[in-house]
């Protein structure tokens, strides 16, 4: 029963994990940069999250106007921020990120006060008993829901439509498919926006689960995604949502059973690098 | 948002007031390390508020022996990075007289290592690690130690609530581990048995997997250390699992941020703190006024300790009469008042000693459950 129990509360926390770390190896797929202001665009989400919530009453629409606005400034984030430095060694681009990660925390600190933000009254905190004994929020499921749903369409997206293949064919190799006529750069902004809508139902949902929002809440998703993309294989898609699910229940388990000695984050890179001394490319990328 | 224009406002306070290096005529300069921004830029803000009333107070009062108080502040982003040089800057270029702390262990540390050496009195408002006081004859502490209140806990769930089986939820940095040290060396003397103990991390807001092992466990009561940002989320998730068990916390939860982060489910929580908030001393009465009127939220336990810091200095500057700083620290050494936390005096290690006031959330406030001074059991170590 605990054993289930724990595993549940694993794949609720590997769910968001999932919805985090997917823009982020979207975006080193297509342009090999690793993108830590993501988690910044994660926080932003949170926020939005409860200040709609709170203004209008409607966590739904907080919800999606937290998306659109974030996957907004992330099409920013590549346009002002990473665009003009494509040409330089990644690394240029890795520290600018870096810096604009740590600028976003002061000012979001500045903005929205110390203190961090709550939902007046908490949507979605009923109960629901899904197994014998093991109960889960509303909220919990609805993170699972969003997860499934939004992963469910950007597979078929990526596999069904025109425009998924033009996405696939830009990673593959972006100068072949733009001598076949493909907008990369079109490729490129959509890219940026799904990634950034995601990581922002994550920071609602995440602000939902905890009733907390704060202008340090991106830093552990900050180099916890950053591991799971690793793990997952860099790029990999099907890797990531695999290495998050797991991240997510050694997490549970580890945290009750070896807790005393690794905290979460101790057992998360403990895993990575067991992980990696044996697959070095990752779970499932082909070596 | 409401949070903007104060930022704004003590940013350019703090510019202004590091302007104003060349001391007034009969002036009294205090240095003030504490984080205003990073991490712990929250409980820095109260801690500030807190100081700056207790200038205030004093000085319309009258001031030191009509010499006015200065506070000369720095951020030190509670890193003991930034704290040492800050401190040395405060006791060489800006001259204060004595420094306190409104910051957290690491950077408490670092600075009352300098002011030792430095031979100037330190006070710590609310930082917990051990060794800050074992610096040396000139670092006082006017809150309590985490191994204190670990036993004030004890005594709470075991002897004065009665329940006998408890989880631990232990938070493992300095302040959880110390809290749990002092639970730990007197729960078998008021009959408690530990179930069983889970650490969690600062960084941590998701405790699905404790919450479901707690309710495994099925205690009696439940002895959760940790700060409101943790203890928020870690309540409200215990409740919503349908566990009823009392949480029994500290200080670090108390804020009335605290209960706006757990909603419904802080009602009934218990903690052992500093702060009462339905004393009818004057003092903790003018400081809870005060307080709410200068921050715009309601006073907290680390707003009450910068508070009572100050005053104990403004006390102990008074009675050295400008005698120097080895008579402010035999000044401070001999404290005896009445401040917001309560009756202050120190033992020989530069300790408090006082009440461990015992706070239960009603109706969404913070409101007065017991008060402990049992003093054996409350004594700090002497050395």
């Amino acid at each position: 029963m605990l054993f289930l129990d724990l595993t549940v509360q694993g794949l609720v926390q590997g769910a968001i994990y999932a919805l985090i770390a997917l823009g982020l190896t979207l975006v080193y797929g297509l342009l090999r940069i690793l993108h830590v202001a993501h988690a910044a665009l994660f926080t932003l989400g949170a926020y939005l999250g409860v200040i709609v919530t709170n203004q209008t009453g409607s966590f739904a629409l907080a919800l999606a106007v937290a998306m659109v606005v974030v996957g907004v400034i992330g099409v920013g984030v590549y346009r002002f921020a990473y665009k003009p430095l494509l040409d330089q060694p990644p690394l240029v681009a890795l520290i600018a990120s870096i810096g604009l990660f740590i600028a976003s925390e002061e000012i979001f600190r500045l903005v929205f006060g110390p203190y961090g933000l709550s939902f007046t009254d908490p949507p979605l905190q009923t109960q629901v008993e899904i197994l014998p004994g093991i109960f889960l929020s509303h909220a919990r499921l609805m993170v699972v829901g969003i997860a499934v749903v939004f992963l469910g369409l950007l597979g078929w997206l990526s596999a069904s439509t025109r425009t998924g293949i033009a996405w696939r064919a830009t990673v593959a190799d972006p100068d072949m498919a733009r001598s076949f006529g493909i907008d990369v750069e079109r490729v490129r902004y959509l890219n940026f926006f799904i990634g950034s809508a995601l990581a922002a139902a994550a920071g609602v949902m995440v602000a939902l689960l905890n009733n907390l929002v704060e202008p340090t809440m991106g830093a552990v998703p900050a180099y916890k995604a950053l591991a799971i993309i690793v793990l997952g294989g860099l790029g990999s898609v099907r890797g990531t949502l695999v290495a998050s699910l797991a991240l997510g229940v050694i997490e549970a388990f580890g945290t009750i059973y070896i807790g005393h000695l690794l905290d979460r984050d101790a057992i998360a890179f403990a895993f990575l690098i067991i992980v990696l001394m044996v697959r070095p490319q990752g779970i499932l990328a082909r070596g | 948002m409401k949070f903007k224009l104060q930022n704004i406002a003590m940013v350019a306070g703090i510019a202004l007031a590091a302007m104003s290096a060349p001391a007034l005529a009969g002036s009294i300069k205090i240095g003030f390390n504490v984080p205003l921004t990073g991490f712990a830029a929250a409980d820095g803000n109260s801690a500030l508020v807190g100081a700056q009333l207790a200038v205030e107070q004093v000085n319309a009062a009258g001031g030191i022996n009509g010499d006015m108080l200065e506070l000369v502040v720095y951020d030190d982003q509670a890193s003991p990075k930034e704290s040492a040089p800050l401190a040395v800057k405060l006791i060489t270029r800006d001259e204060v007289v004595a420094g306190i702390s409104g910051s957290y262990s690491g950077a408490t540390r670092a600075a009352a290592t300098i002011y030792q050496e430095e031979a100037t009195p330190y006070i710590a408002a609310y930082a917990v690690h051990p060794d800050i006081t074992r610096a040396g004859d000139y670092v006082f502490r006017t809150s309590f130690m985490g191994e204190v209140q670990g036993r004030a806990g004890a005594k709470l769930i075991g002897a004065m609530m009665g329940l006998k089986r408890v989880v631990m939820i232990t938070l493992n940095n300095d302040f959880g581990k110390s809290l749990a040290a002092g639970f730990k060396a007197r729960a078998a003397s008021f009959g408690i048995e530990i179930v069983a103990e889970y650490e969690y991390s600062i960084k941590d807001r998701e405790f699905g997997p404790i919450v479901s092992k707690v309710r495994a466990d099925a205690p009696e009561a439940i002895y959760a250390s940790g700060y409101f940002f943790t203890a928020g989320p870690l309540v409200r998730q215990l409740r919503a699992a349908g566990i009823e068990a009392p949480v029994i916390g500290q200080e670090g939860y108390d804020t009335q941020k605290f209960i706006e982060i757990a909603g419904p489910a802080a009602e009934g929580v218990i903690i052992t703190t500093s702060l009462d908030r339905d004393s009818s001393d004057p003092v903790t009465q003018a400081f809870i006024a005060g307080f709410e009127a200068k921050a715009g939220y309601p006073a907290d336990m680390v707003g009450a300790s910068a508070h009572t810091a100050v005053l104990v200095m403004a006390e102990a500057l008074r009675a050295a009469g400008g005698g120097g700083k080895a008579a402010l620290r035999d000044a401070i050494a001999a404290t005896s008042l009445d401040a917001s936390t309560g009756h202050i005096s120190f033992n020989g290690l530069g300790e408090v000693r006082k009440d461990v006031q015992v706070q239960i959330v009603k109706d969404g406030n913070w409101r007065h459950y017991a008060v402990i001074s049992d003093a054996a059991l409350l004594a700090p170590p002497e050395e």
